[in-house]
């Protein structure tokens, strides 16, 4: 690797660092801004005042916000992301085993929206204006418009409740992988499919797509090596940023699905103000979501030279 | 290959993995003596000393020293641990005798020191659950640290203790059969380092001993062979939890759940489908509960007792729960539930009248609309119900505008004292009025943690003297004079309705008896396989 791009690299993974450690202080802050009292919101119906203060105290609510701040920190530099008040546990293993499942879960999605969207999109392509065209993006248009709950449903009543094919909730083993990653990944694949296709189309015309067939280079590998190559610039850039998101909030799959993933979590953490919970998986996924950009940048570069060179 | 194969190819391959796990069928053959089960609500921890809202698990996996059940339609305190009791003429000190022989699920023996340890520890854990322990003589210097020991628990011996209370209190045997006084074994949980959330750390001796806790995910019980009660017919419990109500639905209709909480499913699908298809299955407890609308007195238009009255005048009951498809609800008129030891089925009634309602505001000064407030709505509670109340009452003139809040906001604000209205249900623990009319008027910061803010203390200081009236009929006539009183005369508690639990019984299960006061939590005792699914 070059020093250059060595550079541009540590200089990004600092940024990183900086947007971590700010989106911490600034989530720590709007969760003692914003009304609602996490000691309240555990204890129920039956709270009442002086079981409030009794429990506040204990988990050390009643000090002062710095000391809460720093106390914070301090683990958390020593991986210790402190105590989900809701279900008990350190909250870096909930998030390690949620966030296993989610990335299971992102990998699959993923894996179905990249193999049918450009499938799709490419098939759709090279076959412009065609009735086969226009079924595959009139399915395209079906995943970006139907919400993902639909989708999920509509999977569990087929393929689980009428075909006894698959479960229809839970992840004991990876067949449970398999309708939730439809349901994400059906979405994407419209995006996707949508997006090679327009580039696809856009590349076919350029002169160079006629300069490799005139060296006689064969139908196949000038889609693969020329046009598709071409095309995917825009395409990677979404791939990415899809796969972050998938990674950071698939909420609606995870509990239509019951998948304790990362999604689940970070809402049950909002609606109850788990506040440590709520803080370590904001921070997974601004870690994650920092990560998906840089890794997306660094794929730009190895699909355009032009971009590596750093023209 | 050509490029039409390569395409045909590439579409196929995702079919290909879908179809694949389906040769091999996916449907679960449950073992011999298992009994899934699927919820939405997980737990904090196991440890009733941390957690007062969910007790599936501490139910099940502890006993306590008595167990509420329902007789004969009426909620009976029944022996458990405790085989006898002898309470003193002045109603301070307690007799126990402990049941022989009880051994804890990895098979130390019970001893009354165990017993003094829960109590002990309910009192010096920053627990949630205080309420029957601070009750015992020295109770409140222990919680307050200004003791190290619990005055009034002596120990006789190994199986006889007393107990000697702070003042009388005529519900404190039915306190004890509360799942908050679930009985731990004081070595291990002394020794244990996580406990309630480690199940090899978290023993008890009842009916069975948490095998393995994936929070978010399952849970496994199996049954504990040192248990001193009858062999239950529930071998080993697969408890899963499934957010989604719809999920859990679909799970039942497909078999992968041996019953239902019909509670979260919508009441359209309960009345048209479970109640048709599977009338046969369909088992209900009345929940003792009630569900009321709360008023604030400390408001400009509710503090005027008038207004309250024409607002309980103005709500129509019974088309709530006909409208509602809350078919299993059953009207109420007081505070104390039908049920429940201490309940009036005479107290006078508030009939829907809205002319009435509108003569009465009219009287207080009021035109159509002048009155308004805020009817607070949790984010987890009853829209639809809050809609219809508020609709109902647009009838006569007065504005419930519903302002939805997330559930920790609209808890914040109801401790503070800062809702106007809103409607919300309240489970009783024990079989006592106290448990209820103590929690909502027994002081002025109770019932100012409710948003009621009702002002009269001298029936504030009633209320908390009456559980300590030793007589029983002159308690129970006590509190049906403050029910009249702040219901018939104050209109500071709009009683509602009280609600029903229904469940769905599956293919596997022979019968079933839900929890005495009708929680989604539930004696796993109580349900009964089927011979087949016995093994």
């Amino acid at each position: 690797m070059r020093e250059g791009t060595l550079r541009n690299l540590a200089k990004r993974l600092l940024y990183a660092l900086i947007s971590i450690v700010g989106v911490a202080a600034l989530v720590f802050a709007l969760l003692h801004v914003v009304p609602g009292n996490p000691v309240a919101a555990l204890l129920g119906d039956r709270a009442d005042p002086e079981k409030v203060e009794r429990v506040s105290k204990a988990l050390g609510l009643d000090q002062p916000l710095y000391v809460q701040f720093g106390n914070y920190l301090l683990g958390a530099l020593h991986g210790d992301f402190g105590q989900s008040y809701t279900l008990g546990k350190p909250v870096s293993e909930l998030m390690g085993a949620a966030f296993m499942n989610t990335l299971w879960l992102a990998l699959a999605a993923a894996l179905v929206s990249w193999v049918v969207g450009i499938t799709s999109g490419l098939v759709a392509a090279l076959h412009k204006n065609t009735l086969l065209d226009r079924l595959f993006m009139g399915a395209s248009l079906l995943g970006v418009s139907l919400p993902v709950f639909m989708v999920a449903m509509l999977l569990q009543y087929v393929f689980a409740k009428y075909l006894h094919w698959l479960p229809i909730a839970g992840v004991a083993d990876w067949t449970g992988y398999i309708l939730p990653a439809i349901a994400l990944g059906w979405s994407s694949a419209g995006s996707i499919a949508r997006l090679v296709r327009s580039s696809v189309v856009e590349v076919m015309q350029q002169d160079y797509i006629d300069t490799a067939r005139a060296k006689g280079r064969t139908n196949t590998q000038v889609i693969v090596l020329h046009a598709l190559r071409n095309a995917m610039l825009p395409v990677i850039t979404l791939m990415a940023m899809q796969f972050s998101g998938l990674l950071s909030g698939a909420f609606i799959t995870e509990t239509i699905f019951s998948i304790n993933g990362i999604g689940r979590l970070s809402v049950q953490a909002i609606t109850s103000r788990d506040i440590p919970l709520l803080q370590g998986t904001t921070l997974l996924c601004t870690f994650v979501i920092v990560m998906g950009n840089l890794v997306a940048d660094l794929l730009y570069s190895v699909a355009d030279p032009r971009v590596r060179k750093g023209a | 290959m050509d490029r039409r194969t390569f395409v045909l190819g590439m579409l196929a391959a995702p079919l290909c993995g879908l179809a694949a796990p389906g040769c091999a069928s996916q449907t679960q053959r449950a073992k011999p003596g298992l009994f899934t089960y699927a919820t939405g609500d997980e737990m904090s921890t196991m440890d009733v000393a941390h957690n007062d809202s969910n007790y599936f698990t501490p139910l099940n996996i502890f006993d306590r020293l008595f167990e509420t059940r329902m007789v004969d339609g009426q909620a009976t305190v029944l022996n458990s641990l405790c085989t006898d009791y002898r309470k003193s003429d002045d109603g301070l000190r307690y007799d126990f005798t402990l049941r022989e022989g009880v051994r804890f699920s990895n098979g130390d023996p019970l001893s009354s020191s165990d017993v003094r340890y829960t109590f002990t520890r309910l009192l010096t854990e920053a627990a949630v659950n205080t309420d029957i322990a601070v009750q015992i003589k020295g109770g409140q210097a222990l919680m307050d640290k200004q003791a190290d020991a619990l005055e009034g628990f002596e120990i006789v011996d190994d199986t006889h203790f007393s107990i000697t209370l702070e003042a009388p209190n005529g519900g404190f045997i039915a306190g004890l059969s509360s799942a908050a006084m679930s009985i731990v074994n004081e070595r291990t949980t002394r020794a244990a380092h996580n406990f309630g959330k480690d199940p090899a750390e978290t023993i008890g001796s009842g009916p069975y001993y948490v095998e393995e806790w994936v929070p978010n995910d399952h849970l496994i019980m199996k049954y504990n062979p040192y248990y001193w009660g009858e062999e239950p017919t529930v071998k080993e419990v697969f408890r899963r939890i499934i957010p989604d109500a719809s999920t859990r639905d679909l799970m039942y209709q497909n078999g992968e759940v041996d019953l239902i909480d019909l509670t979260e499913i919508d009441a359209l699908i309960v009345q048209r489908a479970y109640k048709v298809e599977h009338a046969d299955k369909i088992v209900s407890a009345q929940m003792l509960g009630m569900t009321y609308l709360a008023l604030n007195e400390t408001n400009q238009y509710l503090k005027d007792v008038r207004v309250r009255k024409a607002i309980a005048m103005g709500i129509d009951t019974r088309d709530l729960i006909h409208n509602l498809k809350y078919d299993d609800a059953i009207e109420q008129k007081g505070i104390i539930p039908t049920g429940i030891w201490g309940n009036n089925p005479d107290l006078e009634g508030i009939a829907y009248d809205p002319d009435g309602a509108r003569a009465l505001l009219a009287e207080a000064g009021y035109r159509d609309g002048d009155v308004s407030f805020t009817l607070a709505l949790s984010s987890s509670g009853d829209q639809l119900l809050n809609e219809t109340v508020s609709n109902q009452l647009a009838k006569i003139g007065v504005q419930a505008n519903i302002k939805v809040l997330d559930s920790a906001t609209w808890m914040e604000k109801r401790l503070a004292g800062e809702h106007d209205a809103f409607i919300a249900t309240w489970m009783l623990d024990y079989n006592d009025p106290d448990n209820i009319m103590g929690v909502f008027f027994g002081s002025p910061q109770r019932t100012r943690g409710r948003s009621i803010c009702y002002p009269d203390t001298e029936v504030m200081a009633r209320v908390s003297a009456a559980k300590s009236i030793v007589d029983d009929e002159e308690r129970k006539r006590e509190y049906q004079e403050l029910e009249h009183k702040i219901v018939v005369e104050d209109r500071a508690w709009i009683p509602l309705f009280q609600g029903a639990r229904i469940f769905c019984r599956g293919e596997r299960v022979e019968s079933f008896t839900p929890f005495w006061a009708g929680y989604g939590d539930y004696y796993l005792t109580d349900v009964t396989l089927t011979k087949e699914a016995r093994g």
